[in-house]
């Protein structure tokens, strides 16, 4: 028997339904605002503009850390330290191109210590931090919510202390480049996450890793007697969340050419997961979506978009935003799958002229 | 074991011996490092007391803990100061505590910060800012500004953003914006949104505005980083900041300053954190045996913009940003 169009399985994928929620928030600003799909180029800055490219650039810091994170949910744990690390990286990076902060002068290209070492150094310390929470799980045996939450505490006090508490603003123009140019029209933090995402999902698809990643998180003994190197995996895991962090730190220092330890990646942890959840992993481990997280992290950018965009009253939108996530999450719950799936099935089978 | 109590008695009678030497002890508990803001705040006050001969200064820096601060008052009552300054972490949960300041008839002065218990505790003074009148100030510079230019009769488009929903500077400066609207009636409001404060959501969220509202001639931010932030979203819009589109913000930070000076930004409305003369001061009237009053004493807080000379009204004439950028400590 051939099989031409499997209702029950898309109906059964909690992916399908993401793009559900997505399409139906969309359809929602087609209706009420057509102008909210308007999209133009922009000569001044050589980039299109509209809200779409909004969503897709402002949700840049969200997706590419949810790479990571996806993983780290995938080997049944979970990383509360993303949003200080993305603090610690945009001190860093500051720290390094105001080194003149002492004599203070007015905005422009400063003198900066090495371009290389603006870089470098955030992502190797983020790396670095990473690989101390990989450590205190591998090595430790510590819960990873228990072994993250160290650096959560610790690391917007390591940001403060880096800049002495003191916000810094630069003028340095190569580093805008990274949240304020663009490439092919597109801003550069929508090129930067294609090219994470793409990095991230070649690794884990086109070798076995993704295979060992889930393995260990369905049964870690299991796949340790199987011959995976389960402290490995996890070691590279969170080592890349850190490293991902640090990426998006630089991504969020550089839109506002500041740091910002206070506000810098505040609550990304919870975004981030939110991502993983709505794009259809699960938090107990095993399976994960790549497109799923990146869905999902787009969802969440919509919403707020969607508040400054139609004006929502600012008492109104933490309500409001929880309204939809709320909808988009019970879409994808268990028993709303198994109901749809069920009617799916059970028209199938009336259209092929059974007796229900 | 006797003689390690002993010696450590013996030492703490005689720090305690050392510390009663100066005159006035002045004991601060602040809530610790924040922003710039906040830093200058502290040194300000700091460098006031210790700088005063004399006096002596305890300070506390609560790193943002409400039970650390509680901690430190109750500490400052066991050390007999003769006076407490304090700015607390959030405005419940202090009158327990602030009666024992009270029963062990220290004078309390309250800064910036008021806790919700004011009417039931005793208080020597209270110095905050006035977020209303900030408010107000800002949307009055618009008005005014727009007059001296020659559109004070055209419909222009304001937008505010806010600061954090609830936090005491959002809900007196959106009072000030909002009373402050119905005096200019050619100001029409286009929209108003929380950017919570920060230079990311600023950007956002003017981002978003450029694009759902057509026209845009004001952006009334309700602190420096959102205008800052806004600056550069006005930026990749096409438009030029400060021309095509009415900046003002409000706290008077120094990178405000560099983007007035700049030509980005129009007008910043201080609110300031300089309180160390105002407080030394009070000590000192308190120490001559004046009152003060319960009255909240606000600063003298000026207003910064491109060219200086727009009258704000209450006694208020705005200054030109580039003549006193040199003297901004903050």
């Amino acid at each position: 028997m051939k099989k031409k169009f499997d209702l029950t399985a898309i109906t059964k994928s909690k992916l399908t339904w993401a793009v559900v929620a997505e399409v139906l928030i969309l359809l929602v600003c087609l209706i009420v605002r057509p102008d909210f799909f308007k999209i133009s180029y922009q000569e001044s800055t050589g980039m299109l503009y509209g809200s779409l490219i909004d969503i897709i650039n402002r949700s840049s810091e969200i997706t590419i850390i949810a790479m990571g994170m996806t993983l780290v949910i995938a080997l049944g744990g979970t990383d509360l330290s993303v949003g200080a690390l993305v603090a610690v990286s945009g001190a860093i990076a500051l720290k390094f191109l105001r080194w003149d902060v002492l004599e203070y002068t007015t905005p422009g290209d400063y003198t900066v210590c090495s371009y290389a070492l603006v870089l470098i150094v955030p992502l190797v310390v983020c790396l670095l931090m990473g690989l101390f929470n990989g450590l205190l799980i591998a090595k430790g045996g510590m819960q990873p919510i228990i072994a993250t939450l160290i650096l959560m505490v610790c690391g917007r006090g390591i940001a403060q202390i880096l800049t002495n508490g003191k916000q810094f603003t630069t003028g340095y123009s190569p580093f805008r480049v990274i949240g304020q140019g663009s490439f092919l029209y597109l801003p550069m933090p929508i090129i930067i996450t294609v090219v994470v995402v793409a990095a991230v999902a070649l690794f884990v698809r086109k070798t076995a890793f993704g295979t060992f990643v889930e393995s260990v998180g369905i049964n870690r003994s299991a796949s340790r007697l199987s011959g995976i190197n389960a402290q490995l995996i996890i070691f590279i895991v969170f080592a890349l969340t850190g490293f991902l962090s640090g990426i998006s730190g630089l991504i969020y220092s550089s839109r506002i050419m500041s740091n910002d330890s206070n506000n810098a990646g505040l609550n990304y942890e919870m975004d981030a997961i939110l991502a993983v959840v709505i794009g259809g992993t699960s938090m107990t481990g095993g399976k994960f979506s790549l497109a799923g997280t990146v869905l999902g992290s787009i969802i969440i950018r919509t919403i707020v978009t969607l508040v400054y965009y139609f004006g929502i009253a600012s008492e109104a939108t933490m309500a409001f935003k929880a309204m939809i996530i709320a909808v988009v999450i019970v879409l994808q719950s268990e028993p709303v799958r198994n109901y749809f799936s069920k009617r799916a099935k059970k028209r199938a089978y009336a259209v092929k002229g059974g007796v229900i | 074991m006797k003689k390690l109590v002993a010696l450590v008695l013996a030492l703490v009678m005689a720090l305690a011996a050392a510390s009663a030497l100066a005159d006035v002890k002045v004991a601060f508990s602040q809530i610790g490092q924040e922003s710039d803001w906040r830093t200058a705040n502290t040194d300000s006050i700091n460098g006031a007391i210790k700088g005063h001969e004399g006096w002596e200064l305890i300070y506390d820096d609560a790193q943002q803990k409400q039970e650390n601060q509680i901690k430190a008052l109750r500490n400052f009552i066991t050390q007999n100061v003769d006076y407490i300054l304090f700015t607390g972490v959030v405005e419940t949960g202090w009158e327990e505590v602030l009666k024992e300041v009270n029963e062990a008839e220290i004078p309390l002065i309250l800064i910036d910060r008021m806790p919700d218990c004011m009417d039931k505790i005793e208080y020597a003074a209270a110095f905050g800012g006035d977020f209303v009148e900030e408010g107000r100030r800002q949307v009055a510079w618009a008005g005014e500004y727009l007059k001296s230019i020659g559109r004070g009769e055209e419909e222009v488009n304001v937008v505010i953003m806010e600061g954090t929903t609830g936090a005491g500077a959002q809900v007196g400066r959106t009072e000030g914006n909002l009373a402050a609207m119905a005096e200019y009636p050619n100001l029409k409001l286009a929209a108003q949104q929380s950017g919570n404060f920060t230079r990311a959501e600023g950007q956002a969220l003017m981002e978003s505005w450029l694009k759902s509202i057509d026209k845009i001639d004001v952006l009334i931010a309700q602190n420096d980083d959102m205008a800052l932030g806004a600056i550069d979203a006005i930026k990749a819009a096409g438009k030029v900041p400060g021309k095509d589109i009415i900046i003002v913000g409000c706290d008077s930070v120094k990178a405000a300053f560099d983007a007035i000076v700049a030509g980005e930004m129009n007008c910043t409305v201080e609110c300031t954190p300089l309180y160390g003369p105002f407080v030394v001061d009070a000590i000192e009237k308190l120490i001559a045996g004046e009152t003060l009053g319960k009255e909240l004493i606000h600063p003298v807080e000026g207003v910064y913009d491109m060219e200086g000379g727009i009258n704000v009204g209450n006694d208020t004439v705005s200054v030109k940003a580039a003549d006193v950028i040199n003297e901004r400590q903050y």
